[in-house]
């Protein structure tokens, strides 16, 4: 703090004092830049410390959003890493050493972004990067980690074009091309909705899924009498569900993120309009049932994994998850667990090497994953082929997998 | 299209009222303070968004009925707001009144980091707890709510202008709205009165959080800024600082929004609301409701700048400080602290653009971040569709920024005072809501990836020193144009017109023609720095140049002295490294820069280097 606080004291004293100003901020800057960062958020703190995990720490470098707009995701990621962190630690960690995370906030903006990862770069202790949250974001931080050789595992970047920054962009994320169809046939085949009103966030994401959705479902047979984009920040959707009433649908098909799908069916519940609702998985939260109260009973979603699920991975995550937090896992939590497991693995066949990791990308098959079942990536895409999908619905305020009977009154 | 059928027509007229409603509930604080204190409070959005959360702690968390809850939003908001007056504001009264402006962007950064520390990023659930039934009214079905908000909103506004009009301290508060010295020299205790302009559009914003918390169930730290945004708009669609007016700007507003969402779709709201609102300003340069002829401002009050002496920095200090940026490289090979001075140098271009067209030709802009998208659009699709080289493309995307950029701006010169500012801000909305929506040309929010890395005559320049120089070489090239300009006639004459138009314009300066030129001179320096961005970056969307990155652009300005060059790049490196600095408090970095900010204006209210 004292390092923080004298280039202002300087400043405030006299005229001579402030070209220091530009000095002082400099050297402090670079103070703080040669010190090897602090980890600012130590992981795992509350796991005993097993003594087969020795030695330095392998560290991971993340850049999400702890403040700004979209915080709440970088709170959800945390929560998955921590979790996953437990249990990879618990075991003695990897080649036994413990492995650590550095989470800087970016606010999800590029220009800080751009720092991050040249902080990242620089730190000789980091092996891999995950994040950042938005495409603009992450992608403008693509050229510095390719040049420096770091792995950046862009773990929600469906943007397509995202792994094509170079060979050291990888991706978990389902791109929309496997998302949207699914979804489609969900609602259409599955549901026989014929006349679907389309809401959807206007980002790279929602846009792109929007658009092959969009091909799907025309080439099924089912036809959408009225599509909504809608820009991250709107709150008022009263108006745009008077006109997607009056289109008279029989299906309303959210592309949204849980914040916003909660308000629209929130908003929903005020018109006359009542028809099934059916969501991506990106509303698989419980943020979405807590903002969304009683008026989400009964909204069908297209899930990336359901908690009752028997498979042992996905049961293992589930428990430990309520255990820890009280509450129950979302699909943004999951993909970061997830992510947190692949790292595990890279680095157990690759070691602490940061080309060595890129190269460990085709080597590894097979690992268990709550979303995927098992991934295994392709080195053409640097993606995940054939995420699978489960369909759930809200019942009694839970998300439970959909037994195939239609909602009565629906 | 859906045809527009009565029934629809009636549900989006009580859509666009009800939310019309709360507009003008900010819209009115906005406006005493406006008036009373002549200061465009940047606060107001976050004693909204408090006045929410209280609201939400009340009734879900405590589980009270609305009655008591309103009362005690009332109260936590008044004393707010009356702390913010009095600690905020109240020593930078004598100040220039720039230096109050950059308070309120302190203090409002503060509180939404507070508030999102106590509270979680996490948006939070307030069901309204009145019933969910509707009645028909005359073939129009009505909501509880909407009852309530529209109950509110009229009493509300009854129960503020039997108080303006008919009590005592209604009339002091209107005089010293109308001529503060004249006000003070009649004995009212204008100090006291500001207090209260502060504490009454406190509680009227806090109510309005409480209304909207419930109106979209939910609340979220950071509401604060897209509802000062609305309120803003409201108060410039009526006429700034008149409550009549604010009124019928919010219900305004709330219509032409819904109305526009109806027509259009969701995803233009803002396009088609600020186009109309540029539209009425540029027919009613003061609005709808505001003073017909607006009174020309007394010879040297109008403007932004107080009576202070910059701090002259020797020739020595200048190139020294130069060298030594020139030699960073050198002495640190870290690519963190050099990336952290590249953003500062190209942010210190679109501070020196602002402070070209704010300090030195008094046209106070919101809206230079849409300079920064259009030059970087510019430049990395010529170079990307046309194969232009990069010298070339970074160059016309400079160029395409100022004409263009200029072309836009073009609305604003009728206007005056506070005015510019809101309408700029309007405008740079409007270019990255085109941005946004002509996928055609932008490829939309998928964005421009694969933008050609930055080279100079075939040499790529990828390396992060080389980048770091190429930055430099470009601010100090702008600088020196910058320097060239203000040193000659055309300086002067800027200055000239910023100290007073009706004189300038009385020996024959064409104002408008003179305004173009500081936004043409400046759109050159911010367009170069966003096309350097853009390929820099290699992915760009609309998210790239948010709205937000103007007005960190003119803290910096702010911070360093208005009009002052050197001030300009002293700004932006503090502003660029400070949040930097800050990282080992992680979730509190903001809530310090914030205090920061607000310390620096409380001792320094004529910025670092001073006023030029």
């Amino acid at each position: 703090m004292n390092r923080l606080s004298r280039p202002f004291v300087a400043m405030r004293s006299s005229k001579l004092a402030i070209p220091g100003v530009l000095v002082g901020l400099a050297i402090a800057a670079s103070a703080c830049a040669v010190q090897p960062p602090p980890a600012a958020n130590p992981p795992g703190q509350s796991a005993p410390a097993q003594p087969a995990a020795s030695g330095e720490p392998i560290y991971i470098g993340v850049s999400g959003p702890l403040t700004g707009p979209n915080a709440r995701y970088g709170v959800q990621w945390k929560k998955g890493f921590d979790l996953a962190l437990d249990a990879i630690n618990g075991k003695g960690g990897v080649r036994g050493r413990k492995l650590e995370y550095i989470f800087e906030d970016s606010q999800s903006d590029p220009k800080q972004s751009v720092v991050v990862a040249q902080k990242f770069v620089a730190d000789p202790r980091i092996v891999i990067e995950l994040g950042d949250f938005s495409s603009p974001a992450s992608m403008a931080a693509s050229p510095i980690y390719q040049r420096a050789g770091l792995v950046q595992f862009g773990f929600t970047n469906s943007h397509p074009d995202f792994t094509k920054g170079g060979d050291y962009m990888w991706s978990n994320s389902a791109t929309q091309a496997d998302l949207s169809p699914a979804l489609a046939e969900f609602a259409h085949n599955t549901l026989g909705l014929n006349r679907l009103a389309v809401f959807y966030l206007n980002t790279d994401w929602g846009k792109a899924t929007y658009d092959l959705f969009q091909q799907h479902a025309k080439k099924i047979g089912a036809e959408i009498v009225a599509a909504e984009a809608y820009l991250p920040d709107e709150k008022d959707f009263r108006s745009a569900l008077t006109r997607v009433r009056d289109a008279k649908p029989d299906g309303i098909v959210l592309i949204s993120y849980q914040a916003d799908g909660a308000q629209i069916v929130q908003q929903l519940a005020t018109t006359d309009l009542k028809v099934p609702i059916v969501g991506a998985s990106s509303l698989h939260s419980p943020d979405f049932l807590r903002l969304g109260g009683a008026a989400v009973e009964g909204v069908y979603i297209r899930g990336q994994f359901s908690p009752e699920d028997p498979r042992p991975t996905v049961q293992a995550f589930v428990q430990a998850y309520r255990a820890k937090y009280n509450e129950e896992p979302d699909f943004f939590a999951a993909h970061a667990y997830d992510t947190m497991n692949i790292v595990a693995a890279l680095i157990e066949v690759a070691g602490p090497d940061r080309r060595a990791i890129r190269d460990a990308f085709t080597q590894i098959k097979d690992v268990p994953s709550v979303i995927y079942g098992k991934v295994t990536f392709n080195p053409e895409t640097r993606r995940v082929a054939n995420p699978q999908f489960v369909d759930l619905i809200v019942k009694d305020g839970k998300f439970v997998t959909w037994d195939g009977s239609k909602q009565a009154g629906q | 299209m859906p045809e527009f059928t009565l029934r629809a027509f009636a549900d989006q007229l009580v859509n666009g009222l009800v939310i019309g409603n709360i507009y003008a509930l900010i819209a009115i604080g906005l406006a005493l303070i406006f008036g009373v204190a002549n200061l465009i409070n940047f606060a107001h959005g976050s004693v909204y968004m408090i006045g929410a959360y209280v609201g939400w702690v009340c009734v879900t968390g405590l589980g009270w009925s609305l009655g008591p809850t309103f009362i005690v939003v009332a109260v936590v908001c008044g004393v707010l707001g009356v702390l913010i007056e009095r600690f905020g504001l109240r020593r930078l009264q004598s100040e220039a009144r720039i230096a109050p402006l950059l308070a309120t962007i302190g203090i409002s950064f503060a509180l939404d980091q507070l508030v999102q520390l106590i509270f979680s990023p996490n948006p939070q659930s307030f069901p309204s707890p009145l019933p969910a039934t509707r009645v028909m009214l005359g073939g129009v079905s009505i909501g509880a709510l909407d009852a309530l908000i529209a109950a509110i909103t009229i009493t509300i506004a009854a129960a503020l202008f039997a108080f303006l009009r008919f009590t005592r301290l209604g009339w002091a508060l209107r005089a010293t709205a109308q001529d503060r010295e004249a006000a003070q020299q009649m004995g009212v205790d204008v100090n006291a009165i500001n207090a209260l302009a502060f504490a009454v559009a406190s509680v009227l914003g806090g109510i309005g959080g409480v209304m909207i918390g419930m109106y979209f169930t939910s609340v979220y730290p950071t509401m604060s800024y897209g509802a000062m945004v609305k309120g803003f708009a409201a108060n410039l669609l009526g006429g700034l600082g008149s409550v009549p007016g604010a009124v019928i700007g919010g219900l305004l507003l709330g219509l032409i929004e819904t109305f526009g969402v109806a027509l259009f779709g969701s995803t233009y709201r803002n396009l088609f609301t600020f186009v109309i609102l540029i539209g009425v300003l540029v027919l009613r340069p003061t609005g709808l409701f505001g003073a017909q002829r607006a009174m020309p401002p007394e010879p040297l009050t109008g403007t932004f700048v107080a009576n202070s002496k910059p701090v002259r920095i020797p020739w020595f200090v200048a190139i020294g400080g130069l060298v030594a940026a020139a030699l960073l490289p050198f002495i640190s090979s870290n690519p963190y602290l050099l990336q952290i001075f590249t953003n500062a140098w190209l942010f210190a271009m679109l501070a020196l653009s602002i402070t070209l067209v704010t300090g030195t030709a008094g046209q106070m802009s919101l809206g230079q971040a849409g300079f920064l998208a259009i030059g970087g659009y510019a430049s990395a699709l010529l170079a990307m569709r046309l194969g232009w080289p990069l010298e070339l493309s970074l160059l016309a995307g400079a160029a395409i920024a100022a004409a263009l950029g200029t072309l836009l701006m073009w609305p604003v010169f009728r206007l005056r005072n506070q005015y510019v500012a809101l309408a700029t801000l309007g405008i740079g909305e409007v270019i990255n809501q085109i941005i946004l929506n002509w996928e055609g040309l932008t490829n939309g929010v998928l964005g421009l990836s694969n933008i050609p890395p930055l080279s100079l005559f075939g040499l790529p320049i990828v390396e992060t020193a080389p980048i770091y120089w190429f930055a430099l070489a470009m601010l100090v090239v702008a600088a020196l144009f910058q320097w060239r300009l203000t040193q000659s006639h055309l300086g002067r004459t800027w200055r000239a017109m910023r100290e007073d138009e009706v004189a300038a314009r009385a020996f024959g300066v064409s104002l408008h023609r003179y305004k173009a030129l500081a936004f043409i001179a400046g759109g050159l320096i911010a367009g170069l720095s966003g096309a350097f961005t853009a390929h820099m970056y290699s992915y760009i969307n609309n998210e790239t140049f948010a709205a937000t990155t103007s007005i960190l652009g003119l803290t910096m300005v702010i911070l360093g002295g208005m009009g002052n060059m050197s001030g300009a790049v002293v700004g932006a490196i503090a502003l660029t490294a400070l949040p930097e600095l800050f990282r080992p408090l992680a979730d509190a970095r903001y809530l310090l820069y914030g205090v920061v900010l607000l310390l620096l204006v409380r001792f320094r209210p004529q910025g670092l280097l001073g006023t030029v």
